[in-house]
C-alpha cells in the first residue's frame, strides 16, 4: 500500500507533536521510523493508522485519505500493533489473535475455515502456536507481543505498523521477528529504537522533535554526525562485506 | 486444527437449549414459594387452565395469587437480573472497568431521584409516570456522569483512554451521591412518614407491587437488550486492548459506545422504574460468568443473561422467606450476597 503523507501537523491542546511531516512511503517498503524518546513516532503511526486526526495535512493511503475511509474496510488494510496494549480480561492467545478477524466478521457473517487457517498461519508465524491455549496474563511481555503481532497478521494487511515491535523481545527472538518483518510482502512501517536494527530497513525516516529530520537508505543517512545531532551519542560505523551498516556506540555526549 | 477452534463454540452452542428449560423451572420455582407454599403442580395446573383453559380443578385464591402475584412477579424479577446483568457486561467491557456496573456509576441513583420528584414532590403535575421520571432521572444522571467524566480527562483519546475510563468511575461515584442526596432532600421535604416509609422500601428494590400490566415493559427491555448486545458481540470483543484497539480492528468507537451505553441507560431507568434500584447483580453476575464461559460475548451476554435472571428471581424467593412474616427489599438480598464478591473483586484485582 502506497502512503502519502502532506505537511502533516499534530497538537494536543495547543501544544504541536509534530509539525510539518512529508513522507511517501512505497508499495512493498520496509520503513523505519527512528528518534529519540519523545520524538513523535508513535503520534504519527497513530496518524498513519487513521486512529489520530491531525490538526492539518492529510495522509493518503493509495490516495484516500485514512480519516474518511470507513473504520471496517480501513481494518482490512492497515494493522497497527500500537507500543503498549493490555488487557486485565482472561482471554486466550487465540482468543486474542482471533479479534484480528473482526473487520471480516459481520453480526450475521460467523466464523469460517478461512478465518481460522488465518489465525493459524499467525500463530505459526510468531512462533506461538504452542502457547495458543495459555491465558493473556500467564504470558511474558516477550510473548504477549509475539502475540499482538499475530493479531495483526490475521488482519491480513495491506499495510502492517509496529511502534517498537522488539522492545521486551530477548535478542533471538528480536532477531527472528527482524526476519519475519523483512521477508513479508506487503508494506511495512516500524518504528524502531535499535538503530542497528533500523539499517536493516529500506529506508529509514529520523524524528526529533516532532519534525522529521531527513529520509533516506540507512548507509546515505546513519552517519557519526547524525547519531551526534540527533541522539546525543558518540559512535563509529562500519560497513560489512555484505553491505550491512553496522553502528558501534561509545558513550553519550 | 480448525476442528479445536470449532469444538468450545458448538458445545456451548448446543447447552444454549438449556437456557430457556433452566429458565422455565426458575420462574415456576419462583412462583410456587412464597409467604404460603403453594404445591409445584398446582401451579402447573393454574398455567394450564389459564393458557389454554384446560379446567383442572384448582382452587380460587391459589390461582388468583399465582395467577395476578407471583407469576408476574417473577417473570419482572427475571427480566431485571437480565437486564442489569447486561447491563454490567456492556459497561465493564466498554469502559475497561471491571467494577462499572448501574448502580455504582449513579444510573440506579438518578433513576431514583426522577421517580421520587414524580410522585413525591408531583413535578410533572400528574401527566408524567413514574416510569418517565425513573428513565429521565437515569438518562441525566448518565449525561451527567458522562460530561463530569470528559471534564476530569479532557476527553477520551490517545494512550489515556484508560484513565477516561478511571474518571468515570469516579465520575460515578460523584453522581450517585448527588443523587442520592437529591433523593433524600425530596423525600424529607414533601414526604408525609407513611409516604417516606413505601418509596425507602421501593429504593432498595421492591416487587410486591408487580403485575401484569408491569411485564411488557420488562420483556421489551431485557429481550431487546440481549438481541444488541449479541449484534454487537464482536465491537464488544474488540475493546479487550482497550477503545484505541477497538477502532484498529475497525471499530467506529464512538458509535458503539454511545448507542450501547444509550440503550444501557434507557434499560436500567425502565427496569429501576418497575421495581427500584437492585444493586450488584450487573457486578457479581458478568464477573462470575467470565469465570465459567471465558470472555467473549457471544457466550458471555446469553450465559450472563441467564444467570441474571435465575439470581433475581432466587433472590426475590429469598427475600420473601429468610426471614418468617415480614418482605425483605430485594437489595438487601443482593447486596448481601454482592458485597463480599465486590471485596472478592477489588483484592483480586488489586493482586494481579
Ligand atoms: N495526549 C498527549 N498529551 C500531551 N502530550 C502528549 C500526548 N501524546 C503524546 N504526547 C507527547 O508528545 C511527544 C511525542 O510522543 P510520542 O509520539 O509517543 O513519541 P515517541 O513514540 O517517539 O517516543 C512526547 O513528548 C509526549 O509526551
Ligand atoms: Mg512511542
Amino acid at each position: 500500500m502506497r502512503i502519502e503523507v502532506h505537511a502533516l501537523s499534530a497538537k494536543v491542546h495547543r501544544v504541536p507533536l509534530l509539525q510539518g511531516i512529508s513522507l511517501h512511503i512505497e508499495r512493498g517498503e520496509l520503513f523505519g521510523l527512528v528518534g529519540p524518546n519523545g520524538s513523535g513516532k508513535s503520534t504519527l503511526m497513530r496518524c498513519l493508522a487513521g486512529l489520530r486526526r491531525p490538526s492539518a495535512g492529510r495522509v493518503l493511503a493509495e490516495g484516500t485519505e485514512v480519516r474518511k475511509m470507513p473504520a471496517r474496510d480501513r481494518a482490512r488494510r492497515i494493522a497497527f500493533v500500537e507500543q503498549q496494549a493490555d488487557t486485565t480480561d482472561r482471554l486466550t492467545v487465540r482468543e486474542a489473535v482471533e479479534l484480528g478477524r473482526t473487520p471480516y466478521l459481520s453480526p450475521l457473517r460467523g466464523w469460517s475455515e478461512e478465518d481460522a487457517a488465518a489465525v493459524e498461519a499467525a500463530l505459526s508465524a510468531v512462533e506461538m502456536t504452542a502457547f495458543a491455549e495459555r491465558l493473556w496474563h500467564t504470558l511474558s511481555g516477550g510473548e504477549r507481543q509475539r502475540v499482538h503481532i499475530a493479531r495483526a497478521l490475521a488482519q491480513d494487511p495491506e499495510l502492517l505498523m509496529l511502534d517498537e515491535p522488539s522492545n521486551h523481545l530477548d535478542i533471538r527472538h528480536q532477531l527472528s521477528l527482524m526476519a519475519l518483518i523483512r521477508d513479508l510482502p506487503i508494506t511495512r512501517v516500524v518504528a524502531l529504537h535499535d538503530l542497528n536494527q533500523a539499517a536493516a530497513c529500506d529506508r529509514i525516516g529520523v524524528m526529533q522533535g516532532g519534525r522529521l529530520v531527513v529520509v533516506g537508505t540507512p548507509a546515505d543517512i546513519l552517519d557519526e554526525a547524525l547519531l551526534a545531532e540527533v541522539f546525543g551519542v558518540a559512535a563509529t560505523r562500519s560497513v560489512s562485506e555484505g553491505g550491512a551498516t553496522h553502528l558501534h556506540f561509545s558513550h553519550a555526549l | 486444527m480448525t476442528m479445536v477452534a470449532a469444538t468450545p463454540r458448538l458445545a456451548a452452542r448446543r447447552r444454549l437449549w438449556f437456557a430457556p428449560v433452566l429458565l422455565g423451572v426458575a420462574i415456576l420455582v419462583g412462583t410456587a414459594i412464597g409467604e404460603t407454599r403453594l404445591p409445584l403442580m398446582t401451579v402447573l395446573q393454574t398455567l394450564a387452565n389459564k393458557l389454554w383453559g384446560a379446567g383442572y380443578p384448582v382452587d380460587r385464591i391459589d390461582a388468583g395469587i399465582i395467577w395476578s402475584y407471583r407469576l408476574p412477579r417473577a417473570i419482572v424479577a427475571a427480566c431485571c437480573g437480565a437486564g442489569l446483568a447486561l447491563t454490567g457486561v456492556v459497561l465493564q467491557a466498554l469502559l475497561r472497568n471491571p467494577l462499572a456496573d448501574p448502580y455504582l456509576m449513579g444510573l440506579s441513583a438518578g433513576a431514583s431521584t426522577g421517580a421520587v420528584l414524580v410522585t413525591i414532590a408531583g413535578v410533572g403535575g400528574g401527566a408524567v409516570s413514574m416510569s418517565f421520571g425513573a428513565l429521565g432521572g437515569a438518562l441525566l444522571a448518565f449525561a451527567c456522569v458522562i460530561l463530569l467524566a470528559h471534564a476530569v480527562s479532557g476527553g477520551a483519546g490517545g494512550g489515556r483512554a484508560n484513565q477516561a475510563a478511571a474518571a468515570i468511575i469516579l465520575a460515578g461515584i460523584a453522581g450517585s451521591q448527588l443523587f442520592n442526596a437529591l433523593t433524600a432532600f425530596t423525600i424529607a421535604r414533601s414526604a408525609n412518614a407513611e409516604q417516606a416509609r413505601g418509596i425507602m422500601f421501593w429504593l432498595m428494590g421492591n416487587l410486591s407491587g408487580i403485575r401484569w400490566e408491569d411485564v411488557g415493559a420488562c420483556i421489551f427491555v431485557s429481550i431487546g437488550g440481549v438481541a444488541l448486545c449479541l449484534w454487537h458481540r464482536r465491537g464488544l470483543d474488540a475493546f479487550t486492548f482497550g477503545a484505541d484497539g477497538a477502532a484498529a480492528l475497525g471499530i467506529n468507537v464512538q458509535a458503539l459506545r454511545g448507542s450501547l451505553i444509550t440503550a444501557t441507560a434507557i434499560m436500567v431507568g425502565v427496569l429501576v422504574s418497575k421495581v427500584g434500584a437492585i444493586g450488584f447483580v450487573g457486578l457479581v453476575v458478568p464477573h462470575a460468568m467470565r469465570f465459567l464461559v471465558g470472555t467473549r460475548h457471544d457466550r458471555l451476554v446469553p450465559a450472563s443473561a441467564l444467570a441474571g435472571a435465575v439470581f433475581l428471581v432466587a433472590a426475590d424467593v429469598i427475600s420473601r422467606i429468610i426471614v418468617p412474616g415480614q418482605v425483605l427489599p430485594i437489595g438487601v438480598v443482593t447486596a448481601l450476597v454482592g458485597a463480599p464478591a465486590f471485596a472478592l473483586i477489588l483484592v483480586r484485582g488489586a493482586r494481579r
